[in-house]
């Protein structure tokens, strides 16, 4: 498409462009440079703790700046460098690599990328309320609770508020990008077939759709327990510090396991891509495909689903029993194995291949060595009689740096690899080659003196003298490293402007869509609709996609489905969203389609500033309280702007769709953000059963809950969410034979149910709050007890959803009136997914918040 | 007949294992092995990518593989069988290796159990910033004394955050969780003076939450312990006031 087709968007070189781009190329490139910024961020604090380590003692940082320093430096290398960084790259390619023209929600995904800017500028924020948080990256409770953090604690605040803005954009990421690989992959492409990079994308967002949720469970706990003064991290809630006094004995394990439930997979998250691009490095720089391909990705598949199963090897020390402890070692060592394989396929494609040591292919090899060594060293921590000696020293430091920092190692190469595409320039190769020798010598000088001085516990600066020498090697090694970068940005800066112009394609064997087309790609990525029917890629132009999605029936474009190259059940081609009338341009999506809008900007700006008020709000100071009044309003305000715009992302009229070809794009979106929220609610039911276990399950009921807390509201409430579910039911029958009347009256109904249901629950709860009663004189709320903290945040959280489903209730009942959705129920239908999801939670909450 | 323990003769003579032993000769085979298999492995990597380097003219495997083209549908490479046996003998080498260290586990898990000989207890309990020893009389001290060739059992936990006491010359390690108890035992041969650790950070003292401990010969602990009587020796929240760590 010419540059006059760009619908609105501003050049490139005009700064509103870059507010309001929705595209995914713009998006994958502001991914990039966002995430570089927090790798200086997070590098920067680095050197200043590794000067620190130069000599023994806290002589420069002091004591809680030390401990700030490594805190935010792991939270800000982990959350707002590395996975981000890698999302550049799977923004910018993995459409192009698919054969779509753009992400399936292109605003959500500008949405996603916003969220996480000014997650990362609250982050930064924190650093001037006082102090930031300073109890670890793994922040382990209940130090991460305000009785425990020294001063206000409202940098701590913060900073879990960041976490969560995070963890909404991660997961805005992850249901988009997989209904875009699950609905817009090109004709011919089964999912075992779309290039290795695009593959390793998908299985990272599972796992981040999955693990996340866990993660935002924990974060939304921990807020509550520093805003509302909830007391799931405390264990002692009268200010006793007796260990034997403890009224939640279950806190700090409650945290710790929630964490590494997340944890554990976030370092196959982060890993993941990075072995994507290794991969796409060696088959380009080698001349050859990878070999073993298949049970690569097998491994990797493998890998995916068990790394939510290796959790509690974090926690060999905790107390957990020997069987456990058993199943634990053998799922960690079962989780090694198909890491072996990878790294043997890798070495074995080099094989007889045209090994050409490009940049690219150095970062990649590089980070293939440092892997070994990361690889091996992890061994070590598999056999727990090992693992509990090495638990909190610098050998855990020094094997996931090796492990982690080898992905960063692979994703620079990555940067190099697409450099040319993204640009249009060829960078400096000799600067390339001068920034892998120094980056190579100084990753090493920094991280191997740790092993050696391993016994040094991990976050301290008090050491023995003897290991002076090899934590002064580091510090060294620290700033050589640092300094490699700066080769980088030079080099990447200067050669926008004086590096060579590259064609399609400067690199010899690369196979992948995006180097088929221009560098950069333009706006809609292809001249055409990309198909790989005949075994390899080609171009559909307008009158073959006209000629085969107007076909009689649609017979044609089964004809095609079943004849393409697979051959397997899987080739299920379709062209749901073409109907035979649609005019053939326009069923090609050359038109109509949108690339602007400035409300997801919007939007995060409002969520920015809501949430630096809501860190401050329990000060009572009326700045921050009007900060999150003002931001809440200007989020919903803008969500619902954002509803309002007209915005077109047609979906391709020939692709390859399985298996959610009979699943349209919303509901498979839809669907899939339920999937994550199942987890989060999961991880709540789940919280409070740990807490009640930890307590002893029938002392709880009768120790923390007042004989006032009766069933009947619960049971009340339960058939008011019933009925309603049943009138959305309604709802959609009405739509369907158009009946405006019948659609606005059963909306109308669910509506006036469920503002049923929360009055009957704050009836409940303010009976609760003000009881007076011998065991409790001054009420059962939030702070009472872990019993009374555990009801209010689950049901709290329940009626969260509920009062947004009532938002969304009430605009689609207005919608309805004035004549939405007749013989058109879909929009009804995503509503309804929604509504009968919170009816089965609360299905499960009534009986264990009021029977059991 | 009279418990050993209660007339003070050193039971196991030296000849129980301790966990350090246990520990170090683990990982001297690991270290040994880890090296030589990656050392092996680096080579082997690096031997490819020099030997398949380009090079001018032809193409040398022209008729041996094929050479992927642009818009190809990916697909693997011809070599795997290579991938599964290297995969074969990795795989071997690692399930091996751990199972030959989880017959250790069981007896680092439970400790010895020796005829006739009562180990001795100690709570060990943790707060910011340091540690009190809690013996079975009662008697409270920020030193833990121990006799040599004695079993020393430590239940350890925590007064307010998560910390984690580990003596590293004696590689003993156990998480201490609020509400929570740990298990642990040591055995030291060797009388003197190590030092115990925390290694969870727990705020601003981390780095100096440490404490002495003491391992004596058999009688001197004996009268030392004999003179307790159960009273503190109230120095336990010494190290939190010198500290000066912000208060909870």
């Amino acid at each position: 498409m010419s540059e006059a087709h760009d619908h609105g968007l501003p050049p490139k070189s005009s700064v509103s462009r870059w507010f309001l781009t929705t595209n995914h190329k713009d998006i994958g490139v502001l991914y990039l440079v966002t995430a570089l910024f927090f790798l200086v961020f997070g590098g920067l604090l680095a050197l200043l703790f590794r000067l620190e380590l130069i000599t023994p003692g806290a002589d420069l940082l002091g004591s809680l700046g030390y401990n700030q320093a490594v805190s935010t430096h792991g939270l800000l290398m982990v959350f707002w460098f590395i996975s981000p960084f890698a999302f550049g790259f799977a923004n910018y390619v993995v459409p192009l690599q698919i054969g779509a023209d753009d992400l399936a929600f292109p605003r959500l995904n500008a949405l996603s990328y916003w969220l996480y800017l000014f997650s990362g500028v609250l982050m930064g924020v924190s650093f001037f309320q006082g102090s930031t948080f300073a109890g670890g990256w793994t922040m382990y409770a209940p130090l991460n609770t305000p009785a425990y953090i020294p001063g206000e604690g409202l940098g701590a605040t913060s900073v879990v508020l960041a976490l969560i803005m995070f963890t909404a954009a991660v997961t805005l990421g992850s249901v988009n990008f997989l209904t875009t690989m699950y609905r817009m992959r090109a004709e011919g492409l089964r999912m075992r077939d779309i290039p290795i990079f695009s593959l390793s994308i998908n299985l990272t967002v599972w796992m981040m759709l999955f693990a996340f949720a866990a993660l935002l469970a924990a974060l939304m706990i921990l807020t509550s327990d520093h805003i509302l003064g909830t007391t799931y991290f405390q264990f002692a809630n009268d200010g006793s510090t007796l260990a034997t006094d403890a009224d939640n004995p279950g806190a700090s394990l409650l945290w710790a396991h929630l964490f590494w439930f997340f944890g554990h997979p976030e370092v196959y998250i982060v890993f993941f891509p990075a072995l994507g691009v290794m991969a796409e490095c060696f088959q380009t720089f080698t001349g050859r495909r990878l070999v073993g391909r298949k049970w690569f990705i097998i491994s990797m598949v493998l890998v995916a689903i068990q790394s939510f199963a290796v959790w509690m090897h974090h926690m060999f020390l905790t107390g957990i029993n020997l069987p456990i402890k058993t199943i634990f070692m053998a799922t960690t060592i079962g989780i090694s194995l198909p890491f072996d394989l990878m790294v043997f396929s890798l070495i074995y494609t080099m094989a007889k291949g045209r090994v050409r040591f490009t940049t690219p292919f150095l970062f990649s090899l590089g980070a293939l060595i440092l892997f070994i060594v990361g690889g091996i060293t992890g061994v070590f921590l598999g056999a727990i009689v090992l693992d509990y000696q090495f638990r909190g020293t610098y050998w855990v430091v020094a094997h996931f740096h090796y492990v982690m920092v080898s992905g960063a190692t692979a994703l620079f190469g990555g940067l190099y690899y697409w450099y040319p595409k993204i640009t249009g320039k060829m960078y400096d190769e000799t600067l390339g080659k001068i920034h892998f020798a120094t980056y190579f010598v100084g990753f090493n000088l920094l991280y191997f003196p740790m092993f050696v001085a391993w016994e040094t516990p991990r976050r301290v600066f008090e050491y023995s003298q003897d290991l002076q020498i090899w934590h002064s090697m580091a510090t060294v090694g620290g700033f050589i490293l640092g300094a490699s970068m700066l080769i980088m940005f030079y080099n990447l800066f200067v050669s926008l402007w004086r590096g060579e112009d590259v064609g399609d394609n400067p690199w010899a064997y690369a196979t992948t869509a995006e180097w088929a087309v221009s560098s950069p790609p333009p706006l809609e990525n292809f001249p055409g609709v990309p198909t790989y029917a005949d075994g390899s890629l080609s171009f559909m132009d307008d009158e073959e996609v006209a000629r085969r999605t107007s076909g009689p029936g649609g017979s044609g474009v089964a004809a095609d489905g079943g004849t393409a190259a697979d051959g397997g059940t899987a080739s299920v081609t379709t062209a749901a969203t073409a109907t035979p009338a649609t005019p053939a341009h326009e069923a090609a999506g050359e038109e109509h389609a949108s690339h602007a809008s400035f409300w997801p900007f919007l939007v995060s700006l409002g969520g920015f500033v809501a949430f630096l008020g809501l860190s401050g709000v329990r000060t009572g100071s009326v700045v921050y309280v009007s900060m999150a009044a003002v931001g809440g309003l200007v989020t919903v305000g803008s969500l619902f702007g954002m509803t309002r715009e007209p915005f077109h992302a047609p979906e391709m009229p020939i692709a390859e769709r399985w298996p959610f070809a009979s699943v349209e794009k919303m509901k498979l979106g839809m669907w899939t953000f339920l999937a994550s929220d199942i987890v989060l609610f999961g991880a709540f039911i789940g919280s409070y059963a740990f807490v009640r276990v930890a307590y002893g399950w029938s002392e709880w009921h009768h120790d923390l809950i007042p004989a006032e807390h009766v069933t009947m509201p619960g049971l009340i409430n339960t058939y008011l969410l019933l009925t309603s579910s049943f009138l959305v039911v309604l709802a959609m029958v009405a739509a369907e034979r158009e009946s405006k009347k019948g659609t606005t009256a059963a909306l109308a109904g669910t509506f006036a149910l469920g503002v049923g249901f929360l009055i009957n629950k704050g009836i409940e709860w303010n009976h609760l709050f003000h009881i007076s009663t011998e065991m409790f004189p001054n009420g059962w709320n939030l702070s009472t007890n872990i019993a009374s903290s555990t009801f209010y945040l689950t049901t709290g959280l329940h009626g969260a959803h509920v009062t947004i489903g009532l938002l969304i209730c009430a605009y689609m009942t207005y919608r309805a009136w004035t004549g939405a959705y007749q013989g058109d129920d879909r929009a009804i239908e995503y509503f309804g997914l929604y509504w009968h999801f919170v009816d089965i939670v609360w299905l499960f909450l009534f009986p264990l918040f009021y029977i059991l | 007949m009279v418990p050993h323990a209660a007339i003070g003769v050193p039971l196991h003579g030296g000849d129980v294992r301790a966990p350090a032993d246990v520990f170090n000769s683990i990982f001297e085979v690991f270290l040994v092995l880890g090296t030589a298999v990656g050392v092996l492995v680096v080579t082997y990597t690096l031997y490819h990518a020099i030997k398949y380097r380009e090079t001018a003219g032809e193409d040398p495997y022209a008729d041996k593989v094929e050479r992927p083209s642009m818009g190809e549908m990916p697909t693997g490479g011809s070599g795997g069988r290579k991938v599964f046996y290297s995969f074969g003998i990795s795989a071997i080498i690692v399930v091996s290796l751990i199972a030959w260290t989880y017959s250790s586990l069981a007896y680092v898990e439970d400790g010895p159990q020796i005829a006739g000989e009562e180990d001795i207890t100690v709570q060990v309990e943790g707060f910011r910033f340091g540690w009190a020893f809690i013996y079975p009389n009662g008697h409270e001290a920020s030193t833990l004394k121990v006799p040599r060739n004695r079993v020393v059992r430590l239940e350890v936990t925590s007064r307010d955050v998560f910390h984690n006491f580990g003596i590293p010359e004696l590689r003993v390690k156990a998480d201490a969780i609020p509400g929570q108890t740990t298990d642990a035992w040591f055995t030291a041969s060797e009388t003197g003076t190590y030092q115990a650790k925390c290694y969870e950070l727990c705020g601003s003292g981390h780095s100096v939450m440490v404490a002495p401990v003491e391992v004596m010969p058999q009688d001197e602990y004996q009268s030392w312990y004999a003179g307790t009587n159960g009273t503190q020796n109230g120095s336990s929240n010494q190290t939190a006031a010198s500290v000066g760590g912000a208060p909870a």
